[in-house]
C-alpha cells in the first residue's frame, strides 16, 4: 500500500537549515514593521485638527495657539517628528501624552494587563470554537457552500451589535452578570474574572466566525486528500483520521488564522472595552483618538501592529516546523 | 492528539486561574464609600487643574482635592470657602481686598497662604489660551499678598462680580508647582489615595477646615459613554451616573433603589443667528423664526420634558436673569414680519447642526419642520461631531449651539460683547457695551442685577439667540444617596457633603 506508506513517513519539515530559512520571515517582519510605523505616523499627522488646536478654547488668539503649538513641539517638519518619533520607540522611548503631559509608555502600561486578559480570554475562546466550526463546515459536503456563508454572514455582525444583544440577554433579561466591566485601580481583571465574561465573548464569537470561515476550505482540501479517503477505507476509526490524517495538515492553516484572529480581536477591543466601560487599550486608543492625543495614538496603533506581525512571524515559524509535507495545496499555497 | 492536551491544559489553567481569584477576593469593606461615574474620557485625564480640563470626572477630582475661592450655590449666588470675604478698597471697584480661612492646610501640613493663591491665580491666568481666559478680569501682575492670610487683587476695569470670578475653578496648589503633570498637594476635603486615568479614588481628609465630607471614601471613574454610565448604577457597580439622558431617566424614573436628580437649566441648544448675514440683518427675520418655533412641542420632544421653555435669556438660571413672559408661538405674526421684510413668497435657510450631544439633531429637525408652517423653508444638515465646532459653529450664519448653565456676565465677556472673542451672532452694540461696563461698576448688588436683567432682555428681544428651551442635567443615583447638587452650573461639581446610607 504506497499511499498508506508516503502518508505515514515522516515528512521532513523543511529541506535547508531552519535558522536560514528563519531568517527570511524575521527580515520581512521588520521591513513590515517600518512601512506600518511610516503609515501610522502619516495616518496620524493628516487627521484634522491638532493637540493645540483641540487644547486651545475658543477665545484663544491665533498667537496663543501658534505658542501652544511650538511648547508641544508641533511646529516642527514632519520628517524631524518621525525620526525623533522612530528613534525614541527604537530605544523603548514612546513619549509623553499631549493631553497631560505623562509618558505615554505609563499609560499603555497600566492598560495593557487588561487589554492582555480580554485578548487573551478571547482567544481561548475564539481558537477551540473556530477550529469545530470550521471543522464541521469543511466537513459538511453538499451544504458546504451554504454554511461557510452563514458563517461568514454571522461573522459580518458588527461587535456592537453583538455586544449589545449579549448584553441585553445575559445581563438585562437573565441577570447573570454585570452590564459594565470596571475595574477597581491596581486591580487584576483575572480577580474578577466576572467582568470578563461578556467583553471576551463579544470579541470571540465574530472572530470565532470569521476564523472558521478562513479554516474550512483547508479543511474540505484536507479531507479531500487520497490518504484520508484511503485511511477510511482501511476501517481506521473516525477518531483516529482525525487526529493523525487530518489535525497535523491544518496546524500551519490554524496557526495562521489565529495569528490573523488576535489582530480582529485587538480592533474588536475598542468597541468591547468602550461599550463595557471596560479600562483597556482599546478604550484608551478610542478616547486618545477624540483628543487628537497623538503620541497615545501612534503607541497604541504600533503596539497592535507589532502583536499582528509577530502572531503572523510566530505561524509562519510554526507552519515551517510543524508541516508534515512539502507539497500538496497547504504547501504550495505558501 | 496533540492539540487536545493543548485545549485540555488552556481550560486547566482558566479554572485555576478562577479559582485563584476567588480565593484572593478582597476583604469585605466597613467604610462608606461613594462611587461616582462621571463624563469623561479616560485618555483626557489630566493632573493639571489650571489648563484644559475636558472631563467632568477630572473638575470632580479638582473640586474634591483642591479648595476653591468661592462657590456657587444651588440657588447660584456666590458663597464664601477659601475665602473668607471679597471686598472693595476703593470707591471706583478696581482694587479688591480678600481675606482668606487661616485654618486651611495643605496636606503636607503647611498652610495655605496669601502666596498660594497669588500664584495659582496667576498660573490659571497665564494658561488662559486653554481655559477660556478664565481670569483675563484681572490685573495680577499688580496684584499683592498683603497679609499671610490676605491679599488684594486689581481688576483692569471696575468689576463688581469679583465673588463670583472667584468661582470659576479657582483651584489653589502651593506656591511653586509648575509642573502639574503629577498630583500636586491640595488642600481641599480629600486627599488622593490610588487611582488611574479611569478611576479615582480619593480619601476623606480629616484635617479639612469645613464641614466632615458625608463619606469616608470617594471613587471618581470616567465613563464616556452614557449608558455605560447608567448601566454602571442599575447593575450596582457605581452609585451615581452624572449626566444620564432623559430617556434613560425616564425608563428608571420608577424603579426600586434608584432616583433621578435634577439640575435645573443645565443644557440649552439655542438656534444662533448670525446677525451680519442676510437675512438674519433684519430684525423682522430674527422675530419672526423666534415666533414660529413651538416651545412646548420641542422641550417635550427633546427634553421629554425634562426642561423648561424658554424665552431667548441666554443664561436663565444666573441670579440676575430676568422675569420674563414665555415666549408663544404666532404663526400669523411671524408670516406677516417675514412678508414686511420682503419675504412673503418664502425663505430658504440651511440650518446645521450635529450630534455631539444627544437631541441636537432632533432639535434642528423638529424646528425645521416647525418653521416651515410660518414659510420657512429650512433645510437641516448635519455636520460630523469632530469637525462641527471647527467648521460651523461660529462660522455659518445658521445653526445649533450647545450652551451649559454659564453665568451671564462670563458668557457676555465670550459672546456678547463686541469685542468678545466668540461673539458668534455679531451683536456689535456700543451703547450695550458701555451699559455692561457700567453694569459691572455698579457696587449695589441690587441694582446691578437690575441692569445685568435689562442687558439679558435687549439680548432675547434683538439678539440672535433663539433660547426655545432648557434641558435639566439629570443624573441617575442609587436612592441611598443623599445630597447630590441641584445647583446650576459649577455647584454640581461639590459632592463633599453627599452621603451613602445604609
Amino acid at each position: 500500500m504506497p499511499t498508506t506508506a508516503k502518508a505515514a513517513a515522516p515528512f521532513p519539515s523543511s529541506g535547508g537549515g531552519g535558522p536560514v530559512r528563519a531568517a527570511v520571515p524575521v527580515a520581512r517582519t521588520g521591513l513590515l514593521l517600518v512601512a506600518v510605523s511610516i503609515a501610522v505616523f502619516t495616518a496620524t499627522d493628516v487627521l484634522p485638527g491638532d493637540a493645540a488646536s483641540v487644547r486651545a478654547t475658543p477665545g484663544a488668539t491665533q498667537e496663543q495657539v501658534a505658542e501652544l503649538r511650538a511648547q508641544l513641539g508641533l511646529d516642527r517638519p514632519a520628517w524631524r517628528r518621525y525620526a525623533d518619533w522612530a528613534g525614541g520607540l527604537l530605544t523603548g522611548d514612546a513619549g509623553t501624552s499631549l493631553v497631560n503631559g505623562r509618558p505615554v509608555a505609563d499609560a499603555v502600561a497600566q492598560r495593557g494587563a487588561a487589554t492582555t486578559a480580554l485578548v487573551g480570554g478571547a482567544l481561548l475562546v475564539a481558537a477551540p470554537l473556530m477550529l469545530l466550526l470550521g471543522w464541521w463546515a469543511g466537513a459538511a459536503r453538499r451544504t458546504r457552500g451554504v454554511v461557510t456563508a452563514v458563517l461568514t454572514g454571522a461573522a459580518a455582525i458588527p461587535t456592537a451589535v453583538v455586544a449589545s444583544g449579549l448584553a441585553a440577554l445575559l445581563s438585562g433579561a437573565l441577570g447573570l452578570l454585570p452590564a459594565v466591566s470596571l475595574l477597581a485601580p491596581g486591580v487584576s481583571p483575572l480577580r474578577s474574572p466576572e467582568l470578563l465574561v461578556l467583553p471576551v465573548l463579544s470579541a470571540a464569537l465574530p472572530t470565532a466566525l470569521f476564523g472558521a470561515g478562513l479554516l474550512s476550505g483547508a479543511v474540505a482540501d484536507t479531507l479531500r486528500r487520497p490518504h484520508v479517503a484511503d485511511a477510511r477505507r482501511r476501517g481506521r476509526p473516525a477518531w483516529a483520521v482525525a487526529c493523525v490524517d487530518v489535525l497535523p495538515f491544518l496546524l500551519a492553516p490554524f496557526a495562521r488564522v489565529v495569528a490573523i484572529s488576535a489582530g480582529g480581536l485587538i480592533a474588536a477591543t475598542t468597541v468591547v472595552e468602550t461599550l463595557f466601560g471596560y479600562p483597556g487599550l482599546g478604550s484608551l486608543l478610542v478616547s486618545a483618538v477624540a483628543a487628537r492625543d497623538v503620541p497615545v495614538v501612534q503607541a497604541i496603533a504600533m503596539l497592535a501592529a507589532l502583536v499582528v506581525l509577530a502572531g503572523l512571524l510566530a505561524a509562519d515559524l510554526v507552519a515551517a516546523a510543524v508541516s508534515p509535507r512539502r507539497t500538496g495545496p497547504l504547501g504550495e499555497a505558501r | 492528539m496533540r492539540l487536545r492536551s493543548v485545549l485540555a491544559a488552556a481550560c486547566a489553567t482558566v479554572l485555576v486561574a478562577a479559582g485563584c481569584a476567588n480565593e484572593s477576593a478582597p476583604a469585605e469593606e466597613t467604610a462608606s464609600v461613594l462611587r461616582y461615574a462621571a463624563v469623561g474620557s479616560p485618555a483626557a485625564t489630566t493632573d493639571d487643574p489650571h489648563g484644559r480640563v475636558a472631563n467632568e470626572a477630572d473638575y470632580l477630582r479638582f473640586a474634591m482635592l483642591y479648595d476653591v475661592l468661592t462657590v456657587p450655590d444651588e440657588h447660584g449666588e456666590i458663597q464664601p470657602r477659601l475665602a473668607e470675604s471679597w471686598e472693595p478698597v476703593d470707591g471706583d471697584l478696581t482694587r479688591w481686598r480678600i481675606d482668606l480661612r487661616d485654618d486651611a492646610v495643605f496636606s503636607d501640613g503647611s498652610p495655605v497662604t496669601a502666596d498660594d493663591v497669588l500664584f495659582s491665580l496667576r498660573r490659571i491666568q497665564n494658561k488662559g489660551a486653554e481655559n477660556n481666559g478664565r481670569l483675563s478680569m484681572f490685573d495680577l501682575d499688580s496684584s499683592q499678598a498683603t497679609g499671610e492670610h490676605e491679599l488684594e487683587l486689581v481688576t483692569a476695569r471696575p468689576y463688581a462680580e469679583v465673588g463670583a470670578a472667584l468661582a470659576a475653578l479657582t483651584f489653589v496648589v502651593p506656591e511653586g508647582s509648575d509642573d502639574l503633570t503629577e498630583p500636586a498637594v491640595g488642600s481641599g476635603p480629600f486627599v488622593l489615595g490610588d487611582g488611574d486615568d479611569t478611576t479615582a479614588v480619593l480619601e476623606r481628609n480629616d484635617d479639612w477646615w469645613g464641614p466632615a465630607p458625608g463619606v469616608e471614601r470617594l471613587e471618581i471613574i470616567a465613563m464616556a459613554d452614557p449608558a455605560a454610565r447608567a448601566a454602571a448604577v442599575t447593575s450596582g457597580q457605581a452609585d451615581v451616573a452624572g449626566s444620564v439622558s432623559p430617556t434613560v431617566a425616564d425608563e428608571h424614573a420608577d424603579a426600586d433603589g434608584l432616583q433621578v436628580v435634577h439640575r435645573a437649566a443645565a443644557v440649552n441648544y439655542p438656534l444662533v443667528m448670525d446677525l451680519d448675514s442676510e437675512p438674519f440683518d433684519d430684525p423682522d427675520v430674527r422675530e419672526a423664526v423666534k415666533l414660529a418655533l413651538d416651545r412646548e412641542q420641542l422641550v417635550e420632544t427633546v427634553f421629554l420634558g425634562h426642561g423648561q421653555v424658554g424665552a431667548d435669556i441666554v443664561s436663565p438660571a444666573d441670579p440676575s436673569a430676568p422675569d420674563t413672559a414665555p415666549v408663544d408661538r404666532d404663526v400669523e405674526r411671524a408670516r406677516a414680519l417675514l412678508a414686511d421684510a420682503g419675504h412673503g413668497d418664502g425663505l430658504s435657510l440651511t440650518l446645521h447642526t450635529t450630534n455631539s450631544y444627544p437631541g441636537m439633531e432632533e432639535t434642528a429637525v423638529l424646528a425645521a419642520g416647525q418653521l416651515a408652517e410660518a414659510g420657512i423653508d429650512v433645510q437641516v444638515e448635519v455636520g460630523p461631531p469632530d469637525t462641527y465646532w471647527a467648521e460651523v459653529w461660529n462660522v455659518e450664519s445658521f445653526y445649533l449651539n450647545s450652551l451649559g448653565g454659564s453665568a451671564f456676565v462670563d458668557f457676555a465677556r465670550m459672546a456678547l460683547v463686541s469685542d468678545g472673542p466668540v461673539n458668534e451672532t455679531g451683536w456689535n452694540n456700543e451703547e450695550w457695551d458701555a451699559d455692561f461696563t457700567a453694569a459691572l461698576a455698579t457696587a449695589d448688588a441690587a441694582e446691578r442685577h437690575d441692569r445685568l436683567a435689562d442687558l439679558q432682555r435687549r439680548v432675547a428681544d434683538e439678539g440672535g439667540y433663539v433660547v426655545w428651551g432648557t434641558g435639566d442635567g439629570l443624573d441617575l443615583a442609587a436612592d441611598t444617596v443623599t445630597g447630590l447638587p441641584t445647583g446650576p452650573g459649577f455647584h454640581r461639581l461639590f459632592i463633599d457633603q453627599v452621603g451613602v446610607d445604609g
